[in-house]
């Protein structure tokens, strides 16, 4: 395996390092050293990102912000407030709050990335392309897109607040001397059979399951207090016996030094991306791209839930043509509520820029049916369970027989580490060290309810993909490409990029009309913030004075006084609803996220 | 007896549109089977041998019947049957 990008000729320079938020700056530098480019210093008047080889024009990167989030303002802190990051995490952990890890750094450096190596892709085929603008505010708002959709959806939208939840109600589990845990199935009889073990009924189990089952989708999982009494009542080695015999996963809430001391971290350190690159084969179609660079570009997805199709969706936003994969009778996701004429608008909100073609890959003729539409793809995508596609024969020695320029990528849960459970977002959160990290942050027991895994997981496969095929405009092979949910995790805490910013004063404050999130870095932002509170900054008297002035007052007086501050939207329906955040937003029959890329 | 069932979005092609429809039994099987004379082709879709279609979830009131006597859960006077789609994981 090798670094994808590994190739002398092709370098990069960085821009200057936000003041404001200098861990975007780092997650930028560390993905550039993951993808294996050469890094040629940095041009501190230049634009986020430029990229150069003999064979391109030079291609750039620049961050736009919107008036209320200007770039230059813009830090984690305000744009997890802003964008509703906040109000998702804080339904299940008791009041919104920071993730407490550098997620939309590390999210949006991907979508940095990943749009600067698509339009280096577009340029070799023959478009123009010289540089793309993204967006962190809309790439923060992608993150959330499904909460979104569910919240705004014209019936039954969901109104799920932060607080709903007891913060100690919900997974993960808590065994008798303490131990922290997640435990896992997709399947109702394991759950009923642990449960009835354990010593809850029927009716109890019944019950957690439906919310347990959901907790995926509305980022809350109140547990009964039956089943958590129960736990609490039995010593670790007892519930890993009973969960053995049941048929449930149990997964330990880890810190981050027993992830580091695991076999396969080693691996992971260098990167998020496993590449073997396969025979010589150049691609058979050539159409030319014209205003996004992946146009012409064929990606058949075989995904369910949220990390595959996400990395679907995002390829679409790049102009790829991508056909879904789905089971005859479609997607069971397609039906899940709230919906919009017929159509789950979570699922929408993922999938509706796709083509869907009904293939079942269980017979012979659904699985030749999908060598042969691979003769015309560039990119065949699945994230199926391990060891399924070689069962399936549709792996990448499968497929590269039929079609040696094919990027085979597997969007996984485990990648090379080996733990017998379902590699699933909130399990995988517990192994990584990314819910101990979440839960010092935030106060609770466990990690996030919102699914910021399967989404970061998402998005770090669909960056390789556009890298992958940026090698292979460049080489000429096709290749095997693995990412996964733990890759991500591992990249998200990455040592090399640096603690949290500094802060000074940072928090959220009850205004006449809401909540401001203020995030003062340095020692002028306070003096700024003194002068515009009357003189000075009174810890016993702020809440008080803040709370005088609607929420767009503080906001627009902050940010003309170079202190960085955002509305922090608790109601994703009000969050729909602000006209400072609609440049990033569009309408569908729920509300939807724009692409966070634009192309010059 | 008479029973309110929900229906999802997902199988209201089959029940003329409708949201909440009436049927009779005394258990979910016959719920069920009395549905699929008014409404033919909604029981293929709720059940798959002689259990809960893997992709559909079944609640007599509250309770998801997976975890009381399955298809062969009693019915009692006015109960609600309501059926979801069921998608573990994420």
């Amino acid at each position: 395996m090798s670094r994808i990008l590994d190739d002398a000729s092709l370098s990069w320079r960085s821009g200057p390092c936000l003041p404001a938020w200098q861990t975007l700056s780092a997650a930028l530098h560390r993905q550039g050293e993951c993808l294996g480019l050469q890094h040629a210093g940095s041009d501190p008047d230049g634009p986020a990102l430029q990229l150069s080889h003999p064979d391109l024009h030079p291609l750039h990167t620049r961050l736009s912000g919107l008036p209320a989030l200007p770039v230059e303002l813009s830090t984690e802190f305000t744009l997890q407030a802003a964008c509703g990051l906040m109000s998702v995490h804080g339904r299940a952990s008791g009041r919104p709050q920071a993730l407490g890890v550098n997620y939309l750094a590390t999210l949006n450096a991907a979508l940095t990335w990943q749009g600067l190596l698509a339009a280096a892709v577009g340029q070799l085929r023959g478009g123009h392309f010289s540089g793309v603008a993204l967006q962190p505010a809309a790439g923060a708002l992608l993150s959330i897109g499904q909460y979104l959709a569910g919240a705004t959806a014209p019936e039954d939208p969901e109104q799920i607040l932060p607080g709903s939840q007891d913060a100690l109600a919900r997974p993960p589990f808590l065994s008798a001397e303490g131990a922290l845990f997640e435990l896992e199935t997709l399947d109702s009889h394991p759950w009923k059979r642990f449960w009835n073990a354990v010593g809850v009924s029927d009716v109890i189990a019944g019950k957690a399951w439906q919310r347990f089952l959901l907790r995926y989708a509305r980022a809350v999982a109140p547990m009964p207090a039956e089943c958590l009494d129960a736990l609490a009542a039995l010593p670790l080695a007892q519930i890993r016996l009973i969960a053995a015999e049941s048929g449930v996963a149990l997964v330990p809430v880890r810190g981050l030094v027993q992830r580091r001391a695991d076999a396969d971290y080693a691996a992971s350190e260098a990167g998020p991306w496993q590449l073997q690159r396969g025979q010589s084969g150049v691609p058979s179609r050539k159409t030319t791209p014209g205003q996004l660079p992946l146009q012409g570009i064929r990606v058949l997805e075989s995904c369910r839930r949220i990390q595959g199709p996400l990395a679907g969706h995002l390829l679409s936003l790049l102009g790829a043509e991508v056909i879904r994969l789905e089971p005859p009778g479609g997607d069971p996701l397609r039906n899940m509520p709230p919906c919009a004429d017929g159509c789950s608008v979570r699922f929408d909100a993922l999938n509706h820029l796709k083509d869907v073609r009904e293939v079942d890959i269980k017979t012979a003729a659904g699985r030749a049916e999908i060598h042969e539409l691979c003769r015309d793809a560039d990119v065949f995508l699945h994230n199926w369970a391990p060891g399924k596609a070689a069962e399936l024969q549709l792996d990448a020695a499968d497929l590269h027989a039929t079609r040696p320029s094919l990027i085979h990528a597997y969007a996984g849960g485990w990648g090379d580490a080996k733990v017998d459970a379902p590699g699933t977002d909130f399990t995988v959160q517990a192994w990584s060290g990314v819910a101990s990290r979440i839960a010092s942050a935030s106060g609770t027991r466990g990690g996030t309810l919102f699914t910021a895994l399967d989404v970061l997981g998402g998005v770090i496969s669909a960056q390789g993909i556009c890298a992958a095929l940026l090698d292979r405009e460049l080489h000429g092979h096709g290749a095997q490409l693995h990412s996964s949910l733990l890759g991500a995790a591992d990249l998200l805490l990455d040592n090399h990029c640096g603690i949290a910013s500094p802060t000074v004063l940072q928090g959220l404050f009850a205004t006449a009309d809401g909540l401001l999130a203020l995030d003062c870095q340095s020692r002028q932002q306070h003096q700024a913030l003194a002068r515009l509170l009357g003189g000075e900054v009174d810890p016993a008297r702020l809440t008080a004075q803040l709370a005088e002035r609607n929420t767009e007052h503080w906001v627009d007086a902050c940010l003309e006084a170079g202190i960085p501050a955002s509305t922090a939207h608790e109601d994703l329906a009000l969050l729909a609803a602000d006209p400072r955040l609609a440049p990033s937003l569009s309408h569908r029959a729920y509300r939807s996220v724009q692409s966070p890329w634009s192309f010059l | 007896m008479s029973v309110s069932v929900m229906v999802p979005t997902l199988l209201r092609p089959l029940t003329d549109g409708q949201k909440k429809v009436e049927a009779q039994g005394e258990t979910v099987r016959h719920i069920i089977d009395h549905l699929d004379s008014r409404y033919p082709g909604i029981k293929a879709r709720l059940v798959h041998g002689d259990e809960v279609h893997r992709f559909v979830n079944i609640y007599v009131n509250d309770d998801d019947i997976r975890f009381a006597s399955g298809l062969g859960t009693a019915i009692a006077p006015g109960d609600k049957l309501t059926v979801l789609p069921a998608v573990a994981g994420g």
